[in-house]
């Protein structure tokens, strides 16, 4: 090919979130019609390059854009929204709170995600930030932002990191940056939102979509794992995404089918090993393996699993109601509480959900004529919140998304973060 | 036909579209034709004498299908690549300006065919160059299939005689062979959505409808579809030309997982017949109620089950043989009340020494609620209890 487009690799919902407006369907469902916006994603750029991870140069027709901006928010945007008084509160130049109109704090503003729409031209390079600013605002989200004990409520401040990590990869996508700091903001951003994915499960839906929060996590997976197949790395934290991946879409089979290629010394690491087993204990439907095995998972690695503890529960719940479904039989609470991790009121709760009986003397009569499945969105996820809760001890929002707590789990499996 | 020249190559082509001979046209753009090695076609440049002989947009596709015969000659398959996207490009023009018309069905089918092809090799050339990425090519070809799809399934306005839509079942199954490539199995539900819903979907030619079981038979096994997927992969097997023993052999690398998960055991004979002996300890093991030997014949063959795609569904054999293994339990205690230990003992017997008796209890649990143990546990006396009439029903009854 002597005409060399840029080569692209990047999956259908990456291509969609990046032209939203260009939604018009096909025929065929998945397909959409080009828009600009999106030949430009199309290219985004594949790195083949460790060591200059930047943005690749261009021989094409259309040259990549190249951002020039060096603050974490553009000059312009500032001004506007400065203007239009749509400073988040976060981003405020501390004194001028109370103003009439606030002042922004060019070293707390970041630039906004914003929708691209026909016409609205994002290659502008005063409005996009190069990787290294792109990083550091990275950091500067997660350390300043996400982590800040001053900052309240998390609810708020995970809006505005979910929304300023979003812009973040937009600008990715425009420039089409790859390599190891694509690799870095992936792995954060993937993190954060798996935290987040646990932080936040319960909260009411005008606050935390856990829908949308999924959508881009999988987004962001899905990028970070494409970076891992193409790249050359080094990635030494790929062990750990690639476990978080399997055990946040347990029993995906796409996810089981990408893990079970991945290189055999990559898929025998302690952690993929394991996510691997918790997998296998999923489709075979032995919760009780399932939960066991679970314990043995770091914090963060419960939090990509724990929404699907409730299925775990259920499932068991389920089987037993068959197995032992008999009138004179009766099976003690403390023995179920022990299988699910959970403590006795807790599970008596998930019990009577189930339309499982829980007599004076704690004992569970089982009857599959009586199991039912409990009204949707009456059981809150949250009962297993302590199981995972504990794991976090003393590991700060800053470790648990730089992966700090990851190294001394490394360095020592046996050591109190493993249990 | 070898050795015409290009005029008289052209002139063939334009009697052929003039007559509207749909299967002819086919073959002089086929690159199974033997007119691709004829060294007077291969020509650098052969655009100018295209445009003197042949109607727009004739002369830019048989100009393209030239240029791509002198990149195949020259082994470059990225530019033939190129130009055979230029050949399907153009012809779709003409095509969609064919009102009321599909005799040009056949010429669909041998540019999109080799289309694929291409972008196969190149795909291949650009790998060992160190260059491109896995599956990029693909998914052009796949961009270019589909607007071939779409006009043909929104021909709405043709009889049934000269719909389009006949073209349907052989674009779908073009680009499942691309979409089962590069993973990406999500884009094939839009695809069995229409052709479902096509009221032609039982009259296509059996060799189109074989090919699109086996794939929507594949698509249901990754699902999880079981029942769905025997369904669709013995038919494939069953209408499948009993000469092509290669096609028979891919179909029952997913039909046999699929058969034993639901209970049917194939035979050595037909193991040895298909060159399939990779299955033949996994068989052997699932019947004893093994794991010991399951779990290495799963190890044995990793690599050819991985590239299969059908590890994972390979070890949910662990269930039924888990079963069988406690049917041998009760087989040697000869009583109705079973202690839970002895199922301990036999998985100990197994190596699965992580195993205890609540997992013992769970294991069961699900196999009665699934149906092929039928009775119940009591915890307090630690036994199954199993019933008198039929407690292992045959797998095969089991809903």
């Amino acid at each position: 090919m002597n005409r060399r487009r840029a080569p692209r690799r990047i999956s259908h919902s990456q291509r969609r979130d990046a032209a939203p407006a260009a939604a018009g369907g096909g025929g065929g469902g998945d397909w959409r019609q080009r828009t600009e916006e999106q030949c430009r994603v199309q290219g985004k750029a594949q790195v083949r390059d460790g060591e200059r991870d930047e943005r690749r140069e261009h021989h094409g027709k259309h040259a990549v854009p190249s951002g020039t901006c060096q603050t974490m928010c553009p000059a312009r945007e500032l001004r506007d929204r400065e203007l239009q008084n749509r400073l988040h509160r976060f981003e405020l130049l501390a004194g001028t709170e109370r103003d009439r109109r606030p002042r922004g704090d060019p070293l707390c503003a970041v630039k906004e995600y914003s929708r691209p729409a026909a016409g609205k031209d994002s290659t502008n390079p005063t409005d996009l930030r190069p990787p290294a600013v792109l990083l550091k605002t990275v950091f500067y989200l997660i350390d300043d932002i996400a982590a800040s004990p001053h900052l309240r409520p998390w609810t708020e401040v995970y809006s505005f990191a979910f929304d300023r990590l979003r812009g973040v990869k937009q600008d990715m996508i425009i420039q089409r940056v790859s390599g190891l700091t694509c690799v870095a903001i992936l792995e954060r951003a993937v993190r954060f939102l798996i935290y987040a994915s646990f932080r936040l499960c319960g909260e009411p839906l005008r606050i935390y979509d856990p829908r949308i929060n999924d959508t881009h996590l999988q987004e962001n997976l899905s990028w970070l794992l494409d970076c891992y197949a193409t790249g050359t790395g080094p990635h030494p934290n790929q062990e750990e995404l690639q476990a978080l991946g399997l055990l946040y879409n347990l029993g995906s089979a796409r996810a089981a089918q990408h893990v079970m290629e991945l290189p055999e010394r990559l898929r025998s690491s302690p952690a993929i090993a394991l996510a691997l087993s918790i997998n296998r204990a999923f489709l075979e439907r032995n919760p009780v393996r399932l939960l066991r095995l679970a314990r043995r998972l770091n914090f963060l690695q419960s939090c990509a699993l724990h929404r699907h503890l409730v299925t775990c529960g259920r499932d068991l719940l389920l089987i037993y109601s068959h197995g032992y479904s008999s009138r004179n039989c009766r099976f003690p609470l403390d023995r179920l509480a022990g299988l699910l991790s959970l403590d006795e009121a807790l599970a008596a709760r998930l019990c009577r959900a189930y339309g499982v009986v829980v007599n004076q003397d704690d004992k569970l009569v089982f009857s599959k004529a009586a199991f039912t499945e409990p009204e949707q969105g009456k059981l809150h996820c949250r009962l297993y919140h302590n199981v995972v809760a504990e794991k976090q001890r003393d590991l700060s929002v800053g470790n648990i998304i730089h992966n700090c707590a990851w190294d001394k789990y490394k360095k020592s499996k046996s050591s109190l973060h493993v249990e | 036909m070898a050795h015409v020249t290009i005029n008289q190559y052209l002139q063939q082509v334009n009697e052929a579209l003039d007559n509207h001979e749909g299967s002819f046209c086919s073959e002089l753009l086929s690159f199974k034709h033997p007119h691709v090695v004829n060294p007077r076609l291969q020509l650098a440049s052969p655009e100018e004498k295209c445009q003197q002989l042949l109607e727009p947009p004739y002369d830019e596709m048989v100009a393209a299908h030239l240029r791509s015969i002198y990149a195949v000659s020259n082994h470059d398959f990225v530019e033939a690549y190129k130009f055979q996207t230029l050949v399907v490009q153009s012809f779709l023009r003409a095509f969609q300006s064919h009102k009321e018309e599909n005799w040009a069905l056949p010429m669909m089918f041998t540019v999109t065919l080799d289309l694929r092809i291409f972008a196969n090799n190149a795909e291949q050339q650009l790998q060992k160059k160190g260059k491109g990425h896995p599956g990029e090519m693909l998914e052009k070809a796949a961009e270019q299939l589909m607007s071939c799809f779409r006009v043909c399934a929104s021909d709405n306005r043709a009889g049934i005689e000269d719909s389009k839509k006949w073209g349907m079942m052989f674009l779908s199954n073009q680009l499942f062979k691309i979409y089962f490539k590069i993973n990406k199995l999500h884009l094939c539900k839009p695809l069995i959505r229409a052709i479902d819903s096509s009221n032609l979907k039982n009259d296509y030619s059996l060799a189109q409808k074989v090919t699109y079981k086996y794939y929507v038979g594949r698509k249901a096994m990754f699902d999880s579809d079981f029942k769905p997927a025997e369904e669709f992969l013995s038919y494939a097997f069953h209408h499948c030309h009993p000469s092509c023993q290669k096609n028979k052999r891919m179909i029952l690398i997913y039909l046999l997982p699929v058969k034993m998960l639901l209970g049917h055991m194939p035979t050595h004979q037909l193991l040895r017949k298909y060159d399939l002996m990779q299955f033949a300890d996994v068989t052997k093991s699932v019947s004893e109620g093994n794991l010991l030997l399951l779990n290495e014949a799963l190890s044995k063959h990793e690599t050819f089950f991985i590239r299969c795609g059908i590890f994972l569904i390979l070890e949910k054999l662990k269930i039924i043989t888990y079963r069988n293994l406690f049917k041998k339990v009760y087989l040697l205690l000869r009583t109705h009340q079973l202690p839970l230990d002895a199922f301990l003992v036999a998985m100990k017997m197994m190596q699965l020494d992580d195993v205890d008796l609540d997992e013992v209890q769970c294991i069961l649990a699900n196999l009665i609620y699934m149906g092929p143990i039928k009775g119940y546990i009591s915890h307090q006396h630690q036994k199954l209890v199993v019933s008198k009439q039929n407690p292992f029903p045959p797998l095969s009854s089991v809903p």
